[in-house]
C-alpha cells in the first residue's frame, strides 16, 4: 500500500510501503530501505494495547491453583483410605462441582482442605464404603464440627443424599487399628483380629437392639465393645485388671472418654441377659459378667427372649387387667430369629401397653395419674434408651397463665422498668470512671 | 331436625358412592339457608358443651383443639355410614382452615359461604366429617407445648439505642458485639432486641397473646422514654413446640425409609431432623420419643405435622 506524498529522505523516491515490523508501525521505502517514520512504542493507546496479554499469549485457562492442590489432596486421601478408583472419581467430580460454588469459593484454605475430606466421606458412604467422620478428621487433624458444617453445607448445595452408615460394619475397620496382634503385645494379652471383630460385632448388634446405639457417636460404642471383646475373649486375670486407659495404651489408639459409660451400660445389658443362663446359679454382677459374654452372646435372642418373658410376668404382678392381653404371647420358640424377634416385639408392646392400660383404666384420678406415668415409661420396660431412664429432670415450669394479649399495662410496671434520674446520672458517671481506667490501664 | 335424612347426602370428600344423585339446591345466599346455619351452629355448640373432652388427662389451656370441635359424633347426620371414622382427609378446599390471626383456641369458625358452586348442605357434611376425623385422632393423650414464640413488630420510629441503654434498668447495649439494644422484662418473661430503625424482635414466650403483651410492654417502655414509638405490623414469625410419644424410635430406620426427608448424622447430632414438605415444618426427633416441632407460623401447623408424623413414628415403635 502505497503511503501517498512521502518522499524518502534517502533516495527521493515516493515509494513507501507501510511494513509493520511486529506490532511497530513503520513506513519503509521500497527502493533504498530505508526507513521513513516509525511509531514509538509509546504511541501505544494508554493501559495496554487493545490486546489483552492473555489473548496475545494464547494459552488455555489453567484451572486455579488451590482447585489444582485441593483434587491432589482427595487423591491422597484415597491412597491412604486405600479406596477403589470408582470412589475416587466420585470424590474427584463432587469436589471439581463444590469448588465453582460460590459458598466454597473465597474461603480459607482450611476450608477448601475440609471440603476436600468431605467429598471422600459422601463418596465412599454413596459406594456403601463403611466410614466415620471421625476417620476424616483424625486424617485431616481438623475440628469434627467444622467438618460438619462444611459436610451439611456440601449436601446441601450438591442436592446429595448419603446412605446411613451402620456401625457394625465400621467395626470392622476399626479394630485393624488395635495393635494388640501377638507380634506387639505378649502372649495373655494378644489376640487375633479377625476373632475380635466376630465378638465385636455380635456385642455392637446387642447394644443396637438395646437402644445403646441410636442417637449416641458410634467410635466410643466400637471403643468399649472393642475393649470388652477383647476382655472376654480370654478373661484371665491380666485381661481384667486392665483398665480402659491402659488397654488404650498398650493397642495405641487414643482413649474416647464417653467409652467408660458405655461400658457399663452395656455391661448392664449383659447383666440382664446373663441372668437368665440357666446354668449360673450365683447372682450376676457387673464385675464378673465378663467371664459369661461368650455364652451370652451365642445364645443372645434365647437370652432376650427370656428376659422379656422374666420382665414381664413380673410387671403383670402389678397389673392384672392387662393378663388376658398376654395370653397369645405365651408360646415362645426360640429356635428361629425372626420368630423370636417377633415373639419379643409383642412382648415388649405388651409391656408398654400395660403402662397405658394403667393410664386408661384410671381416668378418674387425673393429677394423680400425670404425676406417676410422667417421670418414666423408661424404668418399667426391660430395655429403654439411657436418657430415659436416666431423664434429667425438667426445671419447674409455672403454670400456663390465660392471656388475651390485650390486657391493661400499668403505669407502675413500665416505671418500674426506667431509670430515676439520679439513677442515670450514677450509671453515666460509672461508665465513664470504668472505660477511662480502662484506656489508662490498657 | 336439623338435617332431614331423606336429603342426597353427597359429599365430594366421601370416598364411598351412595348411588344417590345430588340434587341442585337453590342459591346459598338465600336467608332461609343461612337462618338454619345459624340454627344448626347453635345446636352443636350446646352439644359439644355436654361431651366431654375424651381421654386427655390434666386438661389445661394446652389442650390441642384442632380446627374447632364444633361437632358432636352422631348428633346430626344419620346418613353417615358407621365406618366414616378415621380415613385420613386431605385438607381439601372444603376444609376450614385456623385462622391467620392469632385468636383464642375457642373462637368458633363460621363456615364462609364463598364456595358458590357446593351447596352448602355439601359443606357442612364435609366439615362434619373433617372435624370427626381430626376430633378421633386428636383424642390420643398427648399433650402439646408451645415452648417459644418469636414474633416481630415496629416501632414506627428511629431510636437511639444509647439513650435507652443509660435510661432502662433492664436493658444492655454492647454496639461491638451487637448492634442492637437487649432488654428483658418479668412478666410475661421475655426478651427483645430493640435496633435502632424502630424494629423489634420479641422471644421467650409461650402462647401468641402472651407474645403480643410481651410486645406491647416493651412498645410501652420505649414510649417512656420519650420516643414516639407506635405499635405496627406485630406479627408472629415463629412457634417452636414440643412432645413425647412416650415410646423409643428407632431413627436409623426411619432414616432409611423416608430418606428423602430426614437428615440422622450421630456424629453430628443425636437426633434426626425431618424436614416436612406439608406443611413446612422442621422436627428433631430423638431416641427418647420426645418431638421438637419449629418453623410455625400457626399453631394449626405444628398439630398438622405431629399428625403426619405420628403415624410414621407408629411404624418403628414395633422392633425391640
Amino acid at each position: 500500500m502505497f503511503a501517498a506524498g512521502l518522499k524518502c529522505p534517502g533516495c527521493g523516491s515516493s515509494n513507501i510501503v507501510d511494513d509493520d515490523l511486529y506490532c511497530q508501525a513503520q513506513l519503509v521505502c521500497v527502493d533504498c530501505g530505508s526507513v521513513v517514520s516509525e511509531g514509538t512504542l509509546a504511541d501505544d493507546p494508554v493501559g495496554g494495547t487493545d490486546v489483552s496479554y492473555s489473548r496475545t499469549t494464547a494459552v488455555t485457562k489453567k484451572p486455579c491453583l488451590n482447585l489444582i492442590k485441593g483434587l491432589e489432596r482427595v487423591k491422597e486421601m484415597c491412597r491412604i483410605l486405600r479406596l477403589n478408583s470408582e470412589i475416587e472419581e466420585l470424590a474427584l467430580t463432587y469436589f471439581r462441582q463444590a469448588y465453582q460454588q460460590e459458598s466454597f469459593i473465597n474461603v480459607t484454605l482450611q476450608r477448601k482442605e475440609v471440603l476436600a475430606g468431605c467429598c471422600v466421606y459422601v463418596s465412599c458412604r454413596q459406594r456403601d464404603w463403611p466410614i466415620t467422620l471421625g476417620t476424616i478428621s483424625s486424617l485431616l487433624d481438623a475440628d469434627q464440627t467444622l467438618l460438619g458444617g462444611v459436610y451439611q453445607e456440601m449436601i446441601k448445595i450438591l442436592n446429595i443424599q448419603a446412605p446411613f452408615v451402620n456401625i457394625a460394619d465400621v467395626i470392622e475397620a476399626h479394630v485393624q487399628e488395635y495393635k494388640i496382634s501377638a507380634q506387639d503385645v505378649t502372649k495373655e494379652l494378644a489376640e487375633d483380629s479377625k476373632v475380635l471383630t466376630k465378638r465385636a460385632v455380635a456385642l455392637v448388634e446387642l447394644a443396637g437392639d438395646s437402644w445403646i446405639v441410636t442417637g449416641r457417636r458410634p467410635l466410643p460404642i466400637m471403643m468399649a465393645a472393642t475393649y470388652l471383646a477383647w476382655q472376654s475373649l480370654n478373661p484371665n486375670k491380666h485381661r481384667l485388671r486392665l483398665s480402659l486407659d491402659k488397654f488404650c495404651h498398650l493397642a495405641k489408639v487414643q482413649k474416647r472418654n464417653p467409652a467408660v459409660t458405655r461400658i457399663t451400660e452395656m455391661k448392664e445389658v449383659l447383666c440382664k441377659l446373663g441372668r437368665e443362663l440357666p446354668w449360673v446359679r450365683e447372682a450376676v454382677t457387673r464385675d464378673d459378667v465378663v467371664r459369661l459374654v461368650g455364652d451370652i452372646l451365642e445364645h443372645r435372642h434365647t437370652l432376650l427372649t427370656r428376659a422379656l418373658r422374666t420382665h414381664e410376668t413380673a410387671m403383670l404382678a402389678d397389673c392384672p387387667q392387662a393378663s388376658a392381653l398376654n395370653s397369645p404371647t405365651e408360646e415362645v420358640a426360640p429356635s428361629q430369629h425372626s420368630e423370636s424377634r417377633d415373639q419379643t416385639a409383642d412382648a415388649s408392646s405388651v409391656v408398654q401397653l400395660c403402662p397405658t392400660d394403667r393410664m386408661e383404666n384410671q381416668e378418674g384420678d387425673d393429677s394423680h395419674q400425670t404425676e406417676d406415668p410422667e417421670p418414666n415409661w423408661g424404668k418399667r420396660v426391660l430395655f429403654a434408651p439411657p436418657c430415659v431412664i436416666h431423664a434429667k429432670r425438667r426445671r419447674e415450669e409455672p403454670p400456663a397463665q390465660n392471656f388475651t394479649g390485650d390486657e391493661e399495662i400499668s403505669d407502675s410496671e413500665i416505671d418500674s422498668y426506667i431509670r430515676t434520674p439520679q439513677e442515670a446520672r450514677d450509671f453515666a458517671l460509672m461508665q465513664k470512671a470504668v472505660s477511662s481506667s480502662d484506656n489508662g490501664n490498657p | 331436625g336439623a338435617m332431614t335424612p331423606g336429603m342426597p347426602m353427597f359429599s365430594p370428600m366421601m370416598p364411598y358412592g351412595s348411588g344417590l344423585t345430588p340434587q341442585p339446591l337453590q342459591n346459598t345466599n338465600s336467608l332461609s339457608i343461612l337462618e338454619e346455619q345459624q340454627r344448626q351452629q347453635q345446636q352443636q355448640q350446646q352439644q359439644q358443651q355436654q361431651q366431654p373432652s375424651a381421654g386427655l388427662p390434666g386438661t389445661s389451656g394446652q389442650t390441642p383443639q384442632l380446627y374447632h370441635s364444633q361437632t358432636a359424633a352422631g348428633s346430626t347426620t344419620t346418613a353417615l355410614p358407621a365406618g366414616t371414622g378415621l380415613y385420613s382427609t386431605s385438607i381439601g378446599p372444603m376444609t376450614p382452615l385456623t385462622p391467620a390471626t392469632p385468636a383464642s383456641e375457642s373462637s368458633g369458625i363460621v363456615p364462609t359461604l364463598q364456595y358458590g358452586s357446593y351447596s352448602y348442605l355439601e359443606f357442612l357434611v364435609s366439615l362434619l366429617n373433617a372435624t370427626l376425623v381430626l376430633f378421633v385422632s386428636v383424642g390420643l393423650f398427648f399433650l402439646f407445648v408451645i415452648r417459644n414464640i418469636v414474633s416481630t413488630v415496629n416501632l414506627g420510629c428511629k431510636l437511639d439505642l444509647k439513650t435507652i441503654a443509660l435510661r432502662a434498668r433492664n436493658a444492655e447495649y454492647n454496639p461491638k458485639r451487637f448492634a442492637a439494644v437487649i432488654m428483658r422484662i418479668r412478666e410475661p418473661r421475655t426478651t427483645a432486641l430493640i435496633f435502632s430503625s424502630g424494629k423489634m424482635v420479641c422471644t421467650g414466650a409461650k402462647s401468641e397473646e402472651e407474645s403480643r403483651l410481651a410486645a406491647r410492654k416493651y412498645a410501652r417502655v420505649v414510649q417512656k422514654l420519650g420516643f414516639p414509638a407506635k405499635f405496627l405490623d406485630f406479627k408472629i414469625q415463629n412457634m417452636v413446640g414440643s412432645c413425647d410419644v412416650k415410646f423409643p424410635i428407632r431413627l436409623e430406620g426411619l432414616v432409611l425409609t423416608h430418606q428423602q426427608f430426614s437428615s440422622y448424622e450421630p456424629e453430628l447430632f443425636p437426633g434426626l431432623i425431618y424436614r416436612m414438605i406439608k406443611p413446612r415444618i422442621v422436627l428433631l426427633i430423638f431416641v427418647s420419643g420426645k418431638v421438637v416441632l419449629t418453623g410455625a407460623k400457626v399453631r394449626g401447623e405444628i398439630y398438622e405435622a405431629f399428625e403426619n408424623i405420628y403415624p410414621i413414628l407408629k411404624g418403628f415403635r414395633k422392633t425391640t
